[in-house]
């Protein structure tokens, strides 16, 4: 008897755990949005609704998407460098890309916020070259928060897509150039393709981390750059409309697990080395 | 097209460790070569330089009188087939096999048609729009040698091609290994560690070892006559006797092995006999008898194991362990004296090592 | 490696790409050692009274301990019952359905600031519980997928007939899981440890609705500080905190050996 169930319950408290204190408080979360009397989905009429909200929203999306093409774009072409540099130098350029990553959001934001302050190193920089005469305000700006997501971002892209460019086989890489296949040819038809699924997950990765983002857009965006983080705590711990916060949650869940799928089905479709 | 391969005082590191020594080898056009050697010998080093991989310390590579030794990997034109097959997993049989037209500018209905006539040569027509990872290892060698025959490049080189396969597809893909290799008449190298499978596909194999070809010749000669002690380790030359003259009378010499037994050879066998040598023979070319008066060297028989075509003895001789053969018809217990016989047409004499 | 060389505005871009990850933390670093009351960079005079400062203020003092004390019980808890569901998955893979491994992936799926707020609604006010019990069961569950796929990981290259062979030499099953399966995935085990604490050291977002008047994070006052405060002890409390990075990392170096990062 014990026996035939020893996997069960040894992974028990573990799984109770997951679905106690994650599944089933999201799930109300959830529930809680198509709580209301005026319908079902009322509470989602009412976010889209307001034209302030639909705009957190274009804008939230906006920053992710442009935070993900440049960090999955900076992050390959640094990555690709990486992979190839010889055993001493590679392991040192991984540990600078794993610093920042352990390093909190919290320290990493605060970075920029210096940086981009009215007395910041930037605008100092400017004023001294004479770009320009009196410090930009360059806090609190799109360009800020998208620079700041960036600055997060990227070392997780470098290092996801180290892993898949070693992964790449190097006689695959030799089969081409030894078929005359010159290196720029050999990056565009081998390498690039077979980095495709990795440079999908490193997508995911961004878009959801900065989708749901809290601390940069609240740090150096502020209350002029409001996100759907930041909108949602607004809507919880200021305005304590509980079933407002819900319905941004809910939106974000579904979102997040909709990327989440829809790119692990393309990355698989995508995967030669799966078969 | 098919050129001679020259190689001349290839010398490569490996940072400081010297991986290749002032290697010389010539491939004439046409031909068959095998490299063969344990795994460092310098064998794949050897390939991976022609290839254009390294960049050796010193030393030329010539393709036909024309140098490839500073020339990048992408422009020497040669086809490669590797270990692990090295095939494109993104991209179909096919595609795989029209890579190499495409970097040379073909248009898409050209190389489409040759790379459908090499699947074909290949057997593998009815597969070309499969991924490579839905093929087995067989199926996916056949791709890799059609992928290297159809842009038919001057040289061919194998880099342990067979050693992902079972045994009996080993055998059969040497075959077509060998009879598309005789067709198309490409000079070839062949890297392997097997050495059936070097004899049995190439016209000259050169045994390497630390960096070095210690003989390079026909298969025939390498396996009858083995230049020296390594080679006739590496042949299967199991026992390997000194062996020091203590007279020549006309072309009789006659030798003494430790122990003092006194053995007659035969120059006109043999030919000049050194005055220290080693006899080398395998199991076959020491015959076990019971016959005490027999001239042999006197040994206490151990383990008898049974090979079908005769029994292998374990013998504790004065010379250390050796491995003879005795009949089937007259079986020998372990634990008697025996004399073990050497066959002269079986055995070879070669210079002792230096130690 | 000469089958390619890099281009050289390649390898410009890698080293720009690298001043502007160090650049910032740098900077930070330089801005905690300034004699001004603001932040500035280059540092205006040296002093380390900016860090003498942390600990004069009392809400960093009792925020510092209450995030080392929630890292550490957070990570025990997730290696307690993430070690046994790791085996499980892996021991039993066979028996248990595939849904039950998608169960440990599904944190991951949630954002993080959903969960908190779902945690502050159902157990911090729903099932009142003390703020300090929300905020760890919320850490602990923040890092048990770290916890689960790092020692599946090292598990999955485990092989279970050693396990087998001590079992029928005698050793009886919980022994051998300690004696025998556990040494051999012990860096899985530290390695998870070192994640999982230092994800729960910087949390923000699953922090953010649990914490209270009270009770809060390290990282939770270090924003609360910032909307009030922009003098440089903040600065140096980042620094703090990259000295707790180099620690982990200097730790990771001893025990698995910096190669270990680079997977």
């Amino acid at each position: 008897m014990l026996k035939r169930h020893a996997g069960w319950v040894i992974a028990a408290p573990a799984t109770l755990a997951v679905i106690i204190f994650l599944v089933l408080p999201v799930a109300a979360t959830i529930g809680t949005t198509f709580g209301d009397p005026d319908g079902l989905f009322a509470a989602y009429a009412d976010f889209f609704n307001s034209g302030f909200r639909r705009n957190v929203l274009w804008r939230t999306l906006e920053i992710s998407l442009i935070t993900t093409a440049i960090s999955l774009f900076v992050g390959f072409l640094t990555a690709y460098v990486v992979a190839k540099s010889p055993g001493r130098l590679k392991s040192l350029l991984i540990i600078a890309a794993v610093f920042p990553l352990l390093t909190g959001v919290v320290v990493r934001s605060f970075a920029w916020l210096i940086m981009l302050g009215k007395n910041g190193i930037l605008n100092n920089f400017l004023v001294a070259i004479g770009v320009t005469n009196e410090p930009l305000s360059m806090l609190y700006t799109q360009g800020a928060v998208i620079a700041a997501m960036v600055y997060l971002f990227v070392p997780l892209t470098i290092l996801t897509l180290v892993g898949v460019l070693e992964n790449i086989p190097e006689d695959v890489v030799q089969a081409s150039a030894s078929l005359g296949a010159t290196p720029a040819a050999t990056f565009r038809q081998v390498i690039l393709p077979l980095a495709v699924p990795g440079l999908i997950v490193g997508a995911v990765l961004v878009f959801t981390g900065s989708f749901t983002a809290y601390a940069t857009p609240q740090l150096v965006g502020g209350e002029r750059q409001m996100v759907m983080g930041t909108l949602m705590y607004q809507r919880a711990m200021v305005s304590f409309d509980w079933v407002g916060a819900s319905t941004i949650a809910a939106i974000m869940v579904v979102l997040t697990i909709t990327v989440v799928l829809a790119m692990s089905r393309m990355a698989r479709r995508l995967n030669p080395m799966a078969t | 097209m098919t050129l001679p391969l020259t190689i001349e005082n290839l010398t490569a590191h490996y940072g400081p460790t010297k991986v290749l020594e002032d290697l010389s080898l010539s491939v004439g056009a046409g031909e068959l070569v095998s490299l063969l050697g344990a795994s460092g010998c310098g064998k794949t080093t050897t390939l991976r330089l022609v290839a254009g991989f390294l960049e050796p310390t010193a030393g030329t590579i010539l393709l036909g009188g024309k140098d490839l030794t500073k020339l990048p990997a992408y422009k020497r034109d040669i086809g490669l087939v590797f270990q692990n097959y090295a095939l494109f997993p993104h991209l179909s049989v096919l595609e795989n096999v029209a890579f190499g037209l495409k970097q040379r500018g073909i248009s898409p209905a050209e190389r489409q048609k040759r790379a459908l006539a090499m699947l074909e040569r290949v057997g593998l027509s009815p597969l070309a729009d499969r991924l490579p990872g839905a093929l087995s290892g067989g199926q996916k060698q056949r791709v890799a040698l059609a992928r290297a025959l159809v842009i038919e490049p001057p040289l061919l080189m194998f880099d342990e091609p067979l050693s992902n396969l079972d045994a009996k597809l080993r055998i059969d893909m040497r075959v077509e290994i060998r009879q598309l290799q005789r067709a198309n008449g490409t000079t070839s190298v062949y890297v392997t560690h097997d050495q059936e499978e070097a004899f049995s596909i190439s016209d000259r194999v050169a045994i390497m070892n630390a960096g070095r070809i210690m003989q390079f010749d026909t298969p025939e000669v390498l396996y009858q006559r083995p230049a020296n002690a390594f080679v006739a380790r590496f042949v299967g030359f199991e026992n390997l006797i000194p062996m020091h003259v203590l007279a020549r009378q006309g072309e009789q010499v006659i030798a003494e092995a430790a122990g003092g037994v006194k053995l007659h050879f035969n120059q006109d066998r043999f030919g000049q006999i050194p005055d220290d040598f080693v006899l080398a023979a395998r199991a076959d070319g020491l015959a076990a008898t019971a016959n005490l008066a027999a001239e042999g060297l006197p040994a206490m028989l151990g383990l008898r194991t049974y090979l079908g075509r005769a029994y292998q003895y374990q013998c504790e001789t004065a010379a250390g362990l050796l491995v003879a053969n005795g009949s089937l018809s007259d079986p020998l217990r372990s634990g008697d004296g025996a004399r073990l016989v050497p066959l002269p047409e079986q055995c070879c004499i070669l210079a002792p090592e230096h130690s | 490696m000469m089958t390619s060389r890099i281009h050289p505005l390649l390898l410009l871009s890698t080293v720009l790409v690298y001043i502007f990850l160090m650049g910032p933390l740098i900077i930070v670093f330089g801005a905690s050692l300034s004699d001004t009351t603001y932040l500035t960079f280059p540092p205006q005079g040296l002093t380390l009274r900016w860090f003498e400062n942390i600990f004069k203020i009392g809400a960093f003092r009792r925020t510092i301990v209450t995030s080392l004390e929630l890292a550490f019980l957070a990570t025990g808890l997730a290696l307690f019952i993430g070690i046994p569901a790791a085996y499980a998955l892996n021991r039993y893979r066979v028996q248990l359905p595939t849904w039950l491994s998608t169960v440990f992936v599904l944190p991951i799926l949630v954002p993080e600031i959903v969960f908190g707020f779902s945690l502050l609604k159902s157990v911090a006010v729903g099932a009142s519980a003390p703020i300090f019990v929300a905020l760890l069961i919320g850490h602990t569950l923040l890092v048990l997928p770290y916890c689960v796929r790092v020692i599946s990981a090292s598990l999955a290259s485990f092989d279970f007939s050693i396990e087998e062979a001590a079992v029928s030499l005698g050793s009886p099953p919980i022994k051998t899981f300690f004696t025998v399966v556990l040494p051999n995935v012990r860096s899985g085990v530290i390695a998870a440890f070192i994640l999982a604490f230092i994800t729960s050291i910087n949390d923000v977002s699953t922090s953010l609705f649990l914490t209270g008047p009270g009770i809060s994070t390290l990282p939770i006052q270090i924003l609360a500080h910032v909307e009030q405060f922009f003098d440089p002890t903040i600065a140096s409390v980042s620094v703090l905190l990259m000295l707790l990075t180099v620690a982990v990392m200097a730790i990771i170096e001893r025990t698995l050996g910096l190669t270990f990062l680079a997977k």
